[in-house]
Parts: C-alpha cells; structure tokens; sequence
C-alpha cells in the first residue's frame, strides 16, 4: 500500500532577526527539526515561501543553497557530525577551505576558534579521541567558522550530560553575544531559558510564540 | 638470400637418446656434434666425451662423434611437453648417419631442413618459389603470422573469452562494492554537503580517490602479474624441463590493464558517489 502525504509543516509563519536567539520545542515528531532544516536550506518547502536575507530559497538551485549553508548558516546538531577521519583543526577548517579562504586567514581562524571553545590543545585529536562536551564544541567552531549571521542547532545537548550541557549553553550565550543569530531546537529546558524567544510546536504548528 | 644453418635430424637424436654409447677417450679426429641440454643431462655427456649415434636403437649407421658442446634446444610451444633429446651435427655428417646401403639416393635426402631467411618476411614467398622448384617440399614458416593461418588462434580466442567474462564480473563486483562503500560513506556525504560543501567538489574529491585507488590497484595487479609470472614461468619451465616461457607480462599488456583498470575504478567510484548525491539531503543525516 502506498503510502500517503504527511505534513510535516502548516501555517508556520517566523521570523528571525539578525541577532535573534530563539528556542524551539515540542514533542517528538512535531516537525521541529523539519522547520530547522527548512530553515538551513537543507530541505525545500513544499508550499509557501522562505526568505532568506532577501532571498527566495525554494528557487535557488541546490549549488546556490550549499553556498549559503556554506558561508551564512552553521550548524550544529546532537550527534556533533564531525568527519571522523579528520581532526578537530581539519575538521574546523573543512569549510573555509571550501569557501576559497586563503591558507594564513584560514589557520588564524582555525586558531582562534579552538581556542574560544576551549580546545586549542586538542586539535590534534581525531573525534574518536574527544569526549562528548568536546566534540559538541568542535562542531561549534566548525559551525562558527565562515563567521555565519544565524546559528542553527538540533538538540545540542541530547547527548551530553547537564554539567556539560550547561558548558555548551554557555558557549552559545558567547557565541549570541557575539552578535550571532541563534535557533536551537532543545527539549532541555535549561538551554531553552537562554533564549530570547521561546516557540512550542505541536503537530507541525507553532502554537505558543 | 638464405642463411644456411644447422640441421636438426630428429631421428638421429632419437637413437641417440636410446644408444648412449659413451666412451671416455677424447678422440679429436672425430666429427663434431652438439647435444641438447637435455641430452647431455639425461646421457651424462660433457664436451670432449665420445658418443656413438645410430639411426636406432640396433645400431644402425652408427658413427662416432666428438662431444663438441651443449646448446639449448629452442623452445617451441608445440612441443612442449615432449622431452628434448636432441643433437645437432654438420649435414655430411647426417647424409652419412642417414646413408642406406640399399638406396644409393638415401644420402641425398634429409625429412626436415630448418632454414633461417635473413629477411623473415620473405618466408611466404620463399616457401612459394620452394614449392614451384621442388614439387612435394613443404616449406613453412615456424614464425607465428598475424594474416596467415594461427595454431594458437582458438587459445587466444579463448583466452580473450575468459578475459572478457573476468572483466564484466570484476567491473559488476565493482560496482556493486562501490555502491556498497558508497552506502557505508552515507553520513560523511551527509555531514559535507550539510556543511556546504558543493556536490561538484565531493565528485571531483571522489574522482581524485577513484583515480588514486585504481591506479594503484593496476599498478600491483601488474606488479603481481610479474611475479606470478616468474613464478609460473619457472614452475612449468622445471615441470617441462624447458626455456619455454609459458607467460610474459609485456609493456603493452601492462599499459593495456591500466587503460581500462583506471577508467573503470572511475567510474565505479562516480557511479557510488553519484547513488548519494543524487539523494535529499535530509535523508542522508536522517538515522
């Protein structure tokens, strides 16, 4: 038997401002991480419109998107996605070498974003070879690392004990004061008080903003 | 025109073989006569022995001769398995050995004369102005050609059926392993093209690793080609007792395994790259 349309998503209308830190939870399956993948331009809505800085991103071609995940989003998400056969340093300057970012621009970055995560001193380590708690925080530099305007993160914590937890959440607050918008999906309600607006969504809708 | 060489007289070093008479007395008068290498190792012969050679194994026309040396009988592919007791003598020597006392003419006949032609491409035309001067001499070229009719023609045929049957399936297993790989990479792909990395930078980086692992994978197939090659070469070699070479990896075959091993691995490896790429990408991080 065929099976039949889910809507993942109905009559969700957001906006999100430059410098913005926005949580969103709900239940499992409420389409949250359906919203923050629209959002990212990794998934098209099916109907409607999203704009990105101006831009209409269900008419962009999948290049043109990659170019905006590339150098306008990071992400980070609860399983960390770190490519497992680089190391933190590789990992973190993946995406600027991608971006064309010269060789010395791209070590300082590097430099400096290990070091406001905390972990200069392991940058030679693989993630195999990286706790949790520190893994989380290479894919924030990585996520950090072509100095993206919007932060999207899936469950950041999901997979971190809370004293760790928290530690990412505070890296966050850094990374918002900063000056960088941030939307996280959490269920941790620890995470979801830093932010300055908090959406809940049941049943692909928003209902409390 | 023609390069007279030495005459190989089959049945005289068949007797040989089975009338091993050698006597130790070095006698220089005598004529000489080279052996095989096989001969002097089966018969025991050194240079400078005395054997007696007889058209059979009664003894006759037997003459003796002066061990002159042992040469290696050139290998021939249709003969291999037959044992090289041979020997070479100068052709008054063989009329006389091969004399009749009943057939004065018997002298004046040889069964097979080899000839070396200084230029071997006149060997077609020299077997015809043979057969027109001497009705009921066949002359053939022992040199295989490539426009006239080939012994080895349906081992080679064969040889190209197995190749090909061994190509098709290795390239199915391929693409199946690399379809298979691709699957295993289904989260980095992911984790990259999340990352922004574009679709055309993950096939060149894919393209790149294909051409890598599959020259280097033609390069130790050759490498193990040759020395599986010495390894049967020698096996046979004693097991024939020969200097036959029964495989040789030439430059041509070699080049040849790259330029189709290379564009294969290539292939297999866009083909795998491009089963990921072609997907949403949602549902490549999806768990």
């Amino acid at each position: 038997m065929p099976a039949g349309t889910v809507t993942a998503l109905g009559h969700v209308s957001i906006r999100i401002e430059a410098g913005d830190y926005v949580a969103i939870s709900g239940p499992s399956g409420c389409g949250k991480s359906t919203l923050l993948h629209l959002l990212g331009c990794v998934d098209r809505p099916s109907g409607g419109s999203l704009v990105f800085e101006g831009r209409d991103v269900a008419g962009l071609t999948e290049s043109e998107r990659s170019r905006i995940r590339l150098t306008r989003i990071g992400f980070v998400f609860q399983r960390f996605f770190l490519l497992p056969m680089l190391t933190a340093w590789e990992n973190v300057e993946l995406p600027q070498s991608e971006a064309g970012v010269p060789k010395g621009d791209r070590r300082a970055r590097t430099r400096e974003l290990l070091d406001y995560v905390g972990l200069a001193e392991r940058s030679g380590h693989r993630p195999s070879q990286l706790s949790g708690g520190e893994m989380q925080r290479v894919a924030i530099a990585r996520a950090l690392a072509n100095r993206p305007p919007l932060l999207l993160a899936d469950e950041p914590t999901g997979e971190l004990d809370e004293t760790t937890g928290e530690q990412i959440a505070d890296l966050f607050d850094r990374v918002h004061e900063g000056g960088t918008a941030i939307v996280v999906v959490t269920h941790n309600p620890v995470v979801a008080a830093r932010a300055g607006r908090r959406l809940a969504m049941k049943g692909g809708r928003v209902v409390d903003a | 025109m023609i390069a007279f060489t030495v005459v190989t007289f089959v049945a005289a070093f068949l007797a040989a073989a089975a009338l091993p008479a050698v006597t130790a007395d070095a006698r220089p008068d005598l004529p000489a006569v080279l052996v095989s290498r096989q001969l002097a190792a089966h018969a025991g012969l050194r240079t400078g022995d005395t054997v007696t050679l007889a058209l059979d194994a009664t003894g006759s026309g037997a003459m003796r001769f002066r061990v002159g040396g042992a040469y290696e009988p050139t290998p021939d592919p249709m003969r291999f398995t037959a044992r090289r007791l041979e020997a070479r003598m100068h052709l008054p020597d063989l009329n006389a050995i091969t004399a009749s006392p009943s057939d004065p003419g018997s002298v004046e006949s040889v069964k097979a004369v080899n000839v070396r032609l200084a230029d071997p491409n006149d060997a077609a035309a020299f077997a015809s102005a043979l057969a027109a001067r001497a009705p009921g001499i066949f002359a053939r070229p022992t040199a295989r050609t490539r426009d006239g009719p080939d012994p080895f023609v349906v081992l080679e045929r064969f040889h190209l059926a197995v190749a090909t049957v061994t190509v098709l399936g290795s390239t199915a297993f391929l693409l199946a392993l690399m379809t298979m790989r691709a699957e295993e990479r289904r989260e980095t792909v992911g984790i990259i093209r999340l990352i922004g990395v574009s679709q055309r930078s993950i096939l060149m980086g894919v393209l790149v690793e294909g051409l890598l692992i599959a020259t280097s994978g033609a390069v130790f197939g050759i490498l193990v080609a040759v020395a599986a090659q010495g390894a049967i070469n020698r096996f046979f070699q004693w097991r024939y007792d020969t200097a036959l070479v029964f495989v040789r990896v030439t430059m041509s075959i070699a080049l040849r395994s790259i330029m189709l091993s290379v564009p294969l691995g290539i292939v297999a490896g866009l083909v795998g790259a491009w089963t990921l790429l072609r997907r949403d990408l949602p549902a490549l991080i999806r768990r």
